[in-house]
């Protein structure tokens, strides 16, 4: 595939090793398309979070290869998977993980700092992803200051701010109520459209499902299924 | 690196305050460590100070010139002419601020129940005022008048082994300049009040008054001399020594080997102290910085995971460490200055002047800013917390992203 912005091949995974031996994942071969809209699904222990791992440059398979925007994991360094994240990958995790120190604002020009933005572009970038996500006049909030649901946004526009080729959310609506789990996942749909964010979403929810493009399914470290929906 | 410094500055800034508690105790921990050093510093210089001022004022000066082989065998036999020509030039100079001669032989002292050896030491009184303190203690009676005075002056202790007093006489024994014995009978005019070896060993008279009763001519035992200022003590004692060769000249430090190695030990004594302080400091520091990494793994994880290199982690976490440290060694400096500042006047310690006494210690104590010392230990403090705290810190960077997902999960 030529506009696959992930591409996994042969990608096993072992945690510990002889008898304890966890095999979480096994022989995963799966291209994320650019503009994929996809929901990565199964039960508990099925692989979804370790799969979410290698795609985002977290961790490294056992076995096989993982390119990432034609970089092969295998052969970075560490400082090389941090500039590889913070380039190309955004990232939506289920407890929202914001900077409890820091605003909504300063949350999301941190990350344009690491990028070396000067101080006036990172402002007007933070304020215009924070009205794109709903959270206009919440700018200067601390997460202990906003709902889960804002906090998620937050999380949200950190993830898309830098403009990844690539967002990963790992549960993002466990810990939300219907109203904003259907908000969030009208937004991400929404950014997904309209500015063309590929998204991969690990979730059993099926709300989130709904407006999957792409259904994964996992189950015993394996790809069970892999359907396109729209 | 500067660009680093300003991202990174304000977030180790409100880091440090999530958890007031512990950066309160750390900030105590410094601060009350560095103020304990400077604190210390101050007052064991004071004291130093104190106790070589009082006993170089007491008799000794800054140095001192005698016949050679005098040192080894005090006596009529190892005596100098008053100095002249190129040795009377070379005491003019303008670092030694005074010079006194003396003649100090052994002697015997007589009263009608007890016989003590001293040493008779006569003076100049005028010159003397200038180079000894013992003019000024004189607590019953009166010092003497002048070279010619043929009275003694005894210590207070002397008088009471003696028991004798104030306007008794005593009989002095030497050996006399032609070998046979001198004895005479001396009133004493005064009773000085000093600490109790030196009350016990010096009696003094008038130097011509000396002079005589030993059948001496102008002869001399030693010339005290006075120099304000330590750094010039080493380049006088060459001028002079080049003034006069054949005598033997002596700083303080040789003729008084053990003030000298007390002063010593005590500018030593407080790196020991800074090292103690700084042990307890760093298992603080070491321990509650430890703690916030530990409690903060999640986070560093976290920043890694949105592209934070292990290297800025680093450098964030070792920033909080520089700015907790810094505002401790902030505080303690601060606190020292007022400690320094509020004992300016001086802290007199004359409650426990026996003892000080027995240590030849100063009974007034003026500690001193020194800001040359105050820089110097705060910056070792400063550099040494930041460098322990680096093993934290290096924890911190060692944080793996894919744990911190895994506990977001």
């Amino acid at each position: 595939m030529t506009d696959a912005i992930v591409s996994c091949r042969g990608v096993s995974k072992i945690f510990g090793s002889g008898e304890l031996a966890v095999h979480a994942l096994r022989e995963v071969d799966l291209d994320i398309l650019s503009g994929d809209f996809a929901t990565l699904a199964g039960p508990s222990g099925s692989g979804k979070t370790t799969l979410l791992n290698m795609i985002g440059a977290l961790d490294t398979p056992s076995s096989g290869h993982v390119v990432i925007d034609g970089q092969d994991l295998g052969s970075l360094s560490k400082a090389q998977l941090s500039d590889l994240r913070l380039n190309k990958v955004g990232f939506v995790f289920q407890a929202y993980n914001l900077i409890p120190v820091l605003s909504a604002r300063e949350n999301i020009e941190f990350v344009l700092e690491l990028h070396g933005l000067e101080r006036d572009e990172r402002r007007q970038r933070a304020t215009d992803i924070l009205r794109e996500v709903g959270l206009e006049g919440m700018e200067d909030r601390r997460p202990a200051q906003l709902s889960g649901g804002q906090q998620q946004r937050v999380a949200v526009a950190r993830a898309l701010v830098s403009r990844p080729r690539i967002v990963l959310a790992d549960e993002p609506t466990a810990n939300l109520d219907s109203k904003t789990t259907e908000e969030l996942v009208r937004l991400m749909y929404r950014l997904n459209r309209e500015m063309g964010t590929t998204f991969v979403i690990g979730t059993h929810d099926p709300r989130v499902m709904e407006h999957s493009k792409r259904h994964i399914e996992l189950l015993d470290g394996r790809i069970a299924s892999d359907e396109r929906t729209g | 690196m500067m660009n680093t410094i300003r991202i990174f500055a304000p977030l180790a800034w409100r880091n440090l305050w999530r958890n007031p508690r512990r950066t309160l105790i750390t900030l105590i921990v410094v601060s009350v460590g560095l103020w304990s050093v400077l604190a210390f510093n101050s007052f064991l210089n004071a004291w130093t100070q104190a106790s070589k001022d009082t006993t170089l004022q007491l008799l000794l000066g800054q140095g001192q010139i005698h016949a050679a082989g005098y040192m080894d065998d005090p006596g009529v036999e190892t005596l100098m002419p008053p100095p002249s020509d190129g040795l009377l030039k070379a005491l003019g100079d303008k670092r030694i601020s005074a010079w006194a001669s003396r003649l100090v032989v052994p002697s015997v002292v007589q009263s009608e129940y007890k016989t003590l050896p001293v040493m008779i030491v006569g003076v100049d009184p005028k010159a003397e005022r200038r180079v000894s303190s013992i003019p000024g203690k004189v607590v019953e009676g009166r010092y003497l008048n002048g070279p010619g005075d043929d009275g003694v002056v005894i210590g207070k202790h002397l008088a009471e082994r003696l028991k004798t007093g104030l306007g008794r006489r005593v009989i002095l024994m030497s050996q006399g300049a032609d070998g046979l014995l001198a004895e005479q009978s001396f009133d004493v005019v005064g009773l000085y009040d000093v600490d109790q070896q030196t009350e016990d060993y010096y009696v003094f008279t008038g130097r011509a008054a000396g002079q005589k009763f030993l059948r001496l001519k102008d002869e001399i035992a030693e010339i005290v001399f006075t120099i304000p200022n330590d750094q010039d003590l080493a380049p006088v004692i060459r001028a002079l020594k080049d003034a006069a060769p054949d005598m033997d000249v002596r700083s303080w430090k040789q003729l008084s080997p053990f003030l000298a190695a007390t002063n010593s030990f005590m500018s030593g004594f407080i790196y020991i102290w800074l090292s103690v302080v700084f042990t307890l400091m760093a298992i603080g520091i070491v321990n509650t910085q430890l703690m916030a990494v530990f409690e903060r793994t999640h986070e560093f994880g976290l920043l890694q995971a949105l592209g934070m290199k292990p290297r800025l982690v680093l450098i964030m976490v070792t920033m909080e460490s520089t700015l907790l440290i810094g505002l401790g060694v902030l505080i303690g400096m601060a606190m020292a200055a007022a400690s320094i500042w509020a004992t300016g006047d001086g802290i007199d310690l004359s409650g426990f002047a026996r003892g000080l006494e027995l240590v030849q210690g100063g009974q007034v104590l003026y500690p001193k800013f020194d800001a040359g010392s105050f820089v110097l230990f705060s910056l070792v403090i400063w550099i040494l917390g930041i460098v322990v705290a680096l093993w934290p810190a290096r924890r911190a960077s060692r944080c793996s992203p894919v744990e911190a997902m895994r506990m977001a999960t």
